[in-house]
């Protein structure tokens, strides 16, 4: 069995494939807290994907409620149940030393790969197959929050940071295109394939014999059978638009459906430069780079699970930090601290969520003045009116804005018009 | 008695190399192979009426001999599966055509794909392609050597008795849907717009003809050249494939009268949620297209040949021996 690197966990694991790394990697960054689950990015991508018959389960991508939510339900919980079984107790991180191949320590656990060694079987993954059922209620549980521990339907006093008592938040879903995908390793008729020249996980729709092997082993359930073609189907990446082969998108590389239609700015998507060894070639001016690499405020999801999924979190401030540690890592703590008093730079960036449909490669920013000083938990912290400018593949300007949003006010005369 | 009968009488090691050497001539002319008929070998007999091969329970196949196969889990090529399962195999033929029959033990009739967690109870038969110059590696072939598989699928003889199954109306008979856009338009149904023959919607044959060189590696020819069909009862599958002797397309097992084949057994539980390699299967073995007429004892239908060859030899020596005798008294 060929021993791959995967820098999210920090060290080498097992994998079916050895290392082939494609050229550029898809990969997106949601910033959690800013979403209101208003679910424009599961209809987008319905009303282009999934909108014909047989696909009425399918919702490659969706917004799930969490602790309870789930697509399908209990996706995650049970998975992490089954880990749990493998290497009871052993699902934790060293965090002592960090650096560039490890920057968030080492995983002490075992992956759903390891796992599936662990537990016997002929499978390469740990997994199981959600039934009708649990495809069927995609957002139950919608705005579901916890309650105070031991008291159900007791919330106590719910607006204090860090941590709220009664909390949940929304988790934005779509297939992560992981570096080592569990489809891939889990497709007995190699039929599902990463591209080379944006690492996008595909299922060949002319050689799939509708086994099941990718729905029950990938570990974010997104491959779906499908009763009308006998086949198994997945988020396609929006490819045309990745590709720039979309009339639409004038020959640009153009987020996909569920990222360009995002109203609440959350969503980020890019292509980051991939190195021969699998790394991200550093490049601290492209957007997505500088979030994942240099801020470290996005997280993977479920790093644990060993897949190296290539979609980031920015976790949400409010949320026990025991919660999302299990789902984004040991890397929460930091995050949250750069995202609650963001450096200029942070700033900048999150300004172009949502600022261009077309994929940013680079991004810089013009120094503005101070327009305001504050102590945000004890450190001192100002804000400045810079400008940030965001250039596509070919390097030319495709947007340019304040990062302190202009401000408006209404002339009394129109004080009640439309 | 003669000088070489005196001479044979006083030498018992040269009649018994003799009497081996005529048993072999006599066993290599009826071409009866001893290594194989250690094993139990699946004797097509020749039948001059017509054969009822969508009718599996019909009398006429108990007067076939059956042959008893046993299976056991697949356990070389991940993912795998199955179980220990005997299975009982008949086979005739009229002369252009091969009809054989596969019976096995299933507690639970699975014949749909509708839900995610549906999986189709199947069988399958195995045999060297056309032109396999050697026995190829039993399962899937290998890269030197095709294989030609026959699949029968539940869930395809569901498609090809009622019309596809996989419409929402079928697996969701109360469910309600105002409009679903471009319907019709095979562009937005991927896998049949690929061509991919999983997802045919008219299907006329319930069994898949495939071509296999190793694993991973298996294809299908849409064209529906084998026909076949199954009927459970009281736990019981008992499903009946048929294809004429050659259908002149590369990669095609052939038959012909007085033709030895390899074929192997695979069998899928739906129920268990068996399916690619998770199945359980049984090495190549012996399969006899017999120009002989069906009757009683179709099923070793060599054997009358082998013994009589035996008979002819015993007999020249009981005459030699009979014969010194009669010339030492004279």
């Amino acid at each position: 069995m060929p021993e791959v690197y995967n820098w999210q966990l920090g060290r080498a694991m097992t994998y079916r494939f050895p290392e082939a790394h494609p050229e550029w990697q898809f990969a997106f960054v949601f910033n959690i807290n800013r979403c209101l689950a208003c679910q424009t990015c599961t209809m987008a991508c319905k009303a282009t994907w999934t909108f014909s018959e047989g696909q009425e389960h399918m919702w490659w991508n969706n917004v799930e409620t969490k602790p309870y939510g789930g697509y399908p339900r209990g996706w995650d919980s049970r998975l992490l149940a089954t880990l749990e079984a493998a290497n009871p107790g052993g699902q934790t991180w060293d965090v002592s030393r960090t650096g560039p191949r490890t920057p968030y320590g080492r995983y002490r656990g075992q992956t759903i790969f390891e796992a599936a060694r662990t537990l016997g079987g002929t499978d390469e993954a740990i997994g199981y197959l959600p039934s009708e059922d649990e495809w069927a209620a995609p957002n139950v549980w919608e705005d579901t929050a916890t309650g105070a521990k031991g008291r159900p339907g007791v919330y106590g006093r719910g607006t204090e940071l860090p941590v709220h008592t009664p909390w949940f938040f929304y988790l934005q879903r779509l297939c992560n295109h992981c570096t080592y995908p569990a489809c891939v390793a889990a497709c007995p008729r190699n039929a599902i394939y990463k591209r080379k020249e944006d690492g996008i996980v595909l299922i060949d729709q002319s050689r799939c014999r509708g086994y099941r092997k990718c729905v029950q082993q990938c570990p974010y359930k997104k491959p779906m059978y499908r009763a009308t073609t006998r086949v198994s189907e997945k988020c396609v990446g929006c490819y045309p638009r990745i590709e720039g082969s979309d009339p639409l998108t004038e020959g640009l590389p153009t987020e996909t459906r569920c990222m360009a239609v995002c109203p609440g700015k959350i969503r980020m998507q890019g292509l980051v430069k991939i190195a021969e060894d699998g790394s991200w070639e550093e490049d601290p001016e492209h957007p997505i780079y500088y979030l994942v690499k240099v801020a470290k405020v996005a997280l993977p999801l479920y790093p644990q699970f060993g897949t190296e999924p290539n979609g980031y979190y920015i976790p949400p401030r409010w949320v026990p930090r025991e919660y999302l540690v299990q789902m984004f890592g040991p890397g929460v703590d930091e995050a949250i601290e750069t995202y609650t008093a963001p450096p200029r730079e942070l700033l900048a960036v999150l300004a172009l969520f949502r600022a261009t449909r077309t994929i940013l490669f680079k991004f810089r920013v013009e120094k503005g003045p101070k327009v305001r000083d504050a102590v945000i938990d004890g450190r001192r912290w100002a804000m400045y009116d810079d400008t940030v400018i965001g250039y596509d593949r070919q390097g030319r300007e495709v947007v340019r804005l304040p990062v302190v949003e202009p401000f408006y006010e209404r002339p009394r005369k129109y004080l009640n018009s439309i | 008695m003669s000088a070489l009968g005196r001479r044979i009488v006083a030498r018992p090691g040269i009649v018994l190399l003799a009497l081996a050497l005529a048993a072999a001539g006599v066993l290599t002319a009826t071409g009866t192979r001893l290594a194989a008929s250690q094993e139990p070998v699946l004797v097509a007999m020749r039948t001059e009426g017509e054969v009822p091969w969508r009718d599996p329970w019909d009398p006429f196949w108990n007067r076939v001999p059956a042959v008893d196969v046993a299976l056991s889990a697949q356990q070389s090529v991940p993912p795998m599966g199955g179980k220990r399962l005997t299975i009982s195999a008949r086979a005739v033929n009229d002369g252009e055509n091969l009809y054989l029959e596969v019976e096995w033990p299933d507690p639970t009739a699975d014949r749909s794909v509708g839900a995610t967690e549906d999986f189709t109870d199947a069988v399958a038969v195995q045999f060297p392609a056309s032109g396999a110059t050697r026995v190829p590696a039993f399962c899937m072939g290998d890269p030197t050597a095709s294989v030609n598989i026959w699949q029968w699928r539940a869930a395809w003889q569901a498609d090809v008795a009622r019309g596809f199954r996989g419409h929402v109306a079928d697996l969701h008979p109360n469910g309600y849907v105002d409009l679903y856009p471009f319907e019709g338009d095979e562009t937005f149904l991927t896998g049949r717009a690929a061509g991919n023959p999983f997802s045919v919607e008219r299907r006329s044959s319930a069994v898949d003809n495939l071509v296999a060189t190793g694993n991973g590696t298996l294809t299908a020819d849409p064209t529906p050249l084998v026909q076949g069909w199954g009927a459970w009862r009281d736990g019981v599958w008992r499903v009946v494939f048929t294809r004429s002797f050659t259908v002149g397309r590369e990669g095609n097992v052939s038959f012909a009268p007085d033709d030895y084949k390899d074929v192997a057994f695979a069998v899928w539980d739906g129920g268990a949620e068996e399916r690619d390699g998770m199945k359980s299967v049984a090495s190549f073995m012996a399969l006899d297209v017999s120009p002989e007429l069906l009757a009683g004892g179709a099923g070793r239908a060599l054997w009358p040949f082998a013994f009589l060859g035996i008979g002819v030899v015993w007999a020249a020596f009981a005459w030699m021996v009979l014969d010194g005798f009669r010339r030492r008294e004279a």
